[in-house]
């Protein structure tokens, strides 16, 4: 079995939404929520302003809680991709996956089923997600969670190559 | 589709159209000449057909961009400093970038610029903003510097300063290849364009200004430049004279991580015309004789006082092609009493405009999806996109190229419009281009080599061939031959008018364009102003209240927000929204048209508009 993912840059992400875009155009069909969301949230006061951006959609977790959660067993994680699925027959809108979800990712739909990311479900695998292949960016990247790993290594080792101080670097990067 | 007396519009077929514009076009030119007829398009490859048709074959000289309303004094600057209308940044190589109220990681977004700024951001790049508002751009940003409105040139010009004095500048660099550097250091001095100067009117202190400069001089290679913040004052132009010139007096031109002058690609006019057929213009350009010589676009703004006032003359035909100059130029009012005013008005488009509804005629173009286009990218170095249709075109619509030969043909020049295909045309367009036209349609894309430093060979396109910041052709035109700072023409709040009015464009949203897509407008269903708390306190208003901007001219009612990344003092407005569209259904009625308070005010060497140069009141409505 594999598990894929998505992998999210928040210093890379700029707040322009086209992945949710991307993602209601791709999964039209079914979508009646958004699936993908980018929350944005600002502190301070003029002059110090801060903020970020964070794309969000469902995490496919390896130990989905809303998998347990459902009391219809609607919910189902595929062996091959890792990505978890709702089956709406099934599906009675009691909203428990909404509450085990630690991400806010199980949305109400206006047929009262639960309905989330896919993992665009009927995008064959090997090519980019409808999210990832948008990004102005690139601050979303998606693949097998062991490629993403090493991705994030290259990505931070890229970085001190052309850091002007280099050294060793403890603990977690700044910003 | 054509207007009726009553003032709806009604189908007509493709070849009456095409008889009533030839013959009214023809009419026209017999009566006033060629010159009568203006054509304004925006950004579009296939333009090449109509710049053949109107300007070689028919003979106006009055065929030009939306530059007015978009970067013409930064186009300007480039031709007067460097001989390039369109610098392009390098930012992938750079190490220390400086934007100007450019934010291209917001509403301007270029894809491979957006990669590349992101990408050598996270390589250790620094990156400074210089903007009154924290644009998505100054949210990456290591400096957010909320400079006061309208004073970067000044800003530009103490850093010179302190670069100069310090002896900090590209000693080889300007010797060689700068013209007039040593009248440019002394002019410096002389108009004592300190940090200490500088502080007081850009509201940036000295030491902050010191500190820039230094780091802007050592890291090597850097790249500043600047955008919309800047070429919407009336002293515009000069700042970014003065932002370019700081990158020449540094070294930092044309070179990896710098400000690139651009290489084009070969591309080939697409209709052979004959060098006997070729028609010679009887008058200037009409800006020559608005009294703005070296506009590289004609200022729009100022077509209704020729078309009303026959100043400094008489225009009677207007051709708008995706162009929305009824929601984009300011002065809306004037702008509609002009269309009425017009013998022949016609727009070509692929929706139906607020500058459409206004016209006589409508020609429904086909969109991006439906027709195929040749045309030089944004890239630093040449690189031409073929793109061709996906699917055919819906409805009646039709390609530019069909569009100006069917016109053509009614007018007399049906002989150069022999290509029956977009192939046809589209070879002889990229014959010149080192790929074959196969290949080139099967990848859809050419890219040449980035050469860097083509100066050493070529020199710089500019009459003395070296970067000017003394700039004779200036000179010679009696305007200041050296970026200067002058706030004169400057509309600066006062006390009936306390507040500066800024624009801004939304990011969700193209322009005017995109307010009936839907799921855009689920995002950003209107537009909206924004203040600073402090001041909405003081005027005891709350985010989300509707407000009444009131300029000297006119009044709108615009929703609120409250944002803490804006200067005090400012309200920025978001630009695209309302006007009541007729035909957009989900547009309709959303969001508030802003354009009527803003005069008609222009940079008087570039002919740009000057946006920016609006004070308000405001209250709660």
């Amino acid at each position: 079995m594999s598990q894929y993912g998505f992998y999210f840059d928040k210093e890379k992400c700029v707040g322009c939404r086209a992945c949710e875009i991307a993602c209601q155009i791709w999964n039209d069909s079914v979508q009646t929520v958004k699936w993908r969301n980018v929350a944005m949230t600002f502190e301070g006061s003029y002059p110090d302003v801060s903020n970020v951006n964070v794309s969000m959609a469902c995490m496919h977790c390896g130990d989905a809680p809303c998998k347990k959660a459902c009391p219809r067993q609607a919910i189902t994680k595929d062996d091959e991709t890792g990505r978890v699925t709702v089956n709406r027959e099934l599906c009675v809108g009691c909203m428990l996956c909404l509450w085990a979800c630690p991400f806010g990712a199980p949305q109400l739909g206006i047929h009262g089923r639960m309905e989330k990311c896919t993992f665009c479900e009927d995008r064959p695998m090997g090519i980019k997600r409808a999210c990832e292949e948008i990004c102005p960016t690139q601050a979303i990247v998606t693949g097998k969670i062991e490629d993403l790993a090493k991705f994030s290594k290259q990505n931070v080792s890229g970085r001190l190559l052309h850091d002007e101080s280099p050294g060793v670097l403890l603990g977690h990067e700044g910003n | 589709m054509k207007k009726d007396k009553n003032g709806n519009f009604k189908m007509i077929s493709w070849d009456d159209a095409f008889s009533f514009i030839a013959e009214k076009l023809l009419e026209i030119k017999e009566k006033y000449g060629p010159e009568a007829v203006g054509y304004l398009w925006h950004l579009d490859s296939n333009e090449m057909f109509s710049q053949q048709l109107f300007t070689q074959l028919y003979g106006t000289p009055n065929w030009s961009g939306h530059g007015a309303a978009c970067d013409q004094s930064r186009r300007l600057a480039g031709l007067m400093t460097y001989g390039h209308p369109l610098p392009t940044k390098d930012y992938e190589n750079s190490r220390f970038i400086m934007l100007w109220g450019e934010d291209p990681l917001g509403p301007n977004q270029s894809l491979h610029e957006n990669r590349e700024l992101v990408e050598v951001l996270k390589k250790g790049a620094k990156l400074v903003v210089v903007d009154p508002y924290r644009s998505r751009t100054a949210e990456k940003a290591h400096v957010w510097l909320p400079i006061n409105p309208g004073t970067d040139g000044a800003l530009a010009l103490a850093m010179t300063h302190r670069i100069i004095e310090t002896g900090a500048y590209d000693a080889d660099f300007c010797e060689n290849y700068i013209y007039g550097f040593e009248a440019y250091a002394e002019h410096i001095k002389s108009n004592g364009y300190t940090p200490q100067w500088a502080e007081p009117i850009t509201g940036i202190d000295a030491k902050t200004i010191i500190d820039l400069a230094d780091e802007f001089a050592r890291t090597k290679p850097a790249v500043a430049d600047g955008l919309k913040g800047i070429v919407n004052y009336t002293n515009g132009f000069q700042a970014l004279r003065a932002i370019f010139s700081l990158n020449a007096i540094t070294g930092n031109v044309d070179g990896p991580g710098c400000l690139i002058l651009k290489e084009a690609g070969p591309l080939a006019p697409p209709l052979v015309i004959p060098e006997e057929a070729v028609a010679v213009p009887q008058r200037p350009i009409i800006s020559a004789e608005m009294g703005y010589p070296l506009a590289p676009d004609i200022p729009s703004q100022l077509f209704p006082k020729a078309v009303l006032e026959e100043d400094p003359y008489p225009l009677k035909a207007l051709f708008f092609h995706i162009v929305n100059p009824a929601m984009a130029d300011p002065n809306t009012a004037l702008f509609k009493k002009m269309m009425a005013a017009l013998e022949l008005s016609v727009t070509i488009d692929v929706y139906l405009s607020e500058t459409a509804q206004l016209s006589d005629i409508v020609l429904p173009e086909a969109s991006m999806f439906e027709r195929a286009e040749v045309r030089e990218s944004l890239w630093s170095g040449p690189q031409v996109i073929m793109s061709q249709p996906a699917i055919p075109c819906l409805g009646s619509s039709k390609p530019l190229y069909d569009i100006m030969r069917g016109l053509g043909e009614k007018m007399g020049y049906g002989k150069y419009f022999q290509w029956e295909s977009w192939e046809d045309w589209a070879k002889v367009a990229t014959a010149y281009l080192p790929v074959t036209f196969e290949e080139l349609k099967e990848k859809g894309v050419w890219h040449g080599e980035l050469r860097y430093h083509k100066y050493l060979e070529d020199g710089f396109m500019t009459s003395t061939g070296r970067v000017e910041v003394y700039s004779e052709t200036l000179s010679e035109f009696g305007y200041d031959p050296m970026p200067a700072y002058d706030d004169g023409n400057r509309v600066k709040p006062d006390a009936d008018y306390p507040f500066q009015l800024i624009n801004g464009k939304m990011q969700y949203h193209c322009g005017t364009h995109t307010q009936n897509n839907p799921y855009l407008m689920a995002i950003e269903g209107e537009n909206w102003a924004e203040l600073n708390p402090l001041d909405a306190q003081k005027l005891g208003i709350a985010d989300g209240d509707t407000i009444e901007l009131a300029s000297p001219i006119d009044k709108v009612k615009i929703a609120v927000r409250l944002k803490e990344g804006l200067k005090p003092g400012i309200v920025r407005v978001v630009h695209g929204h309302g006007f009541g569209r007729t035909m957009g259904s989900v547009a309709r009625g959303k969001g508030t048209h802003v354009n009527p308070i803003f005069d008609s005010v222009v940079n008087d060497i570039s002919g740009g508009i000057g946006y920016n140069e609006c004070k308000v009141s405001i209250r709660k409505a």
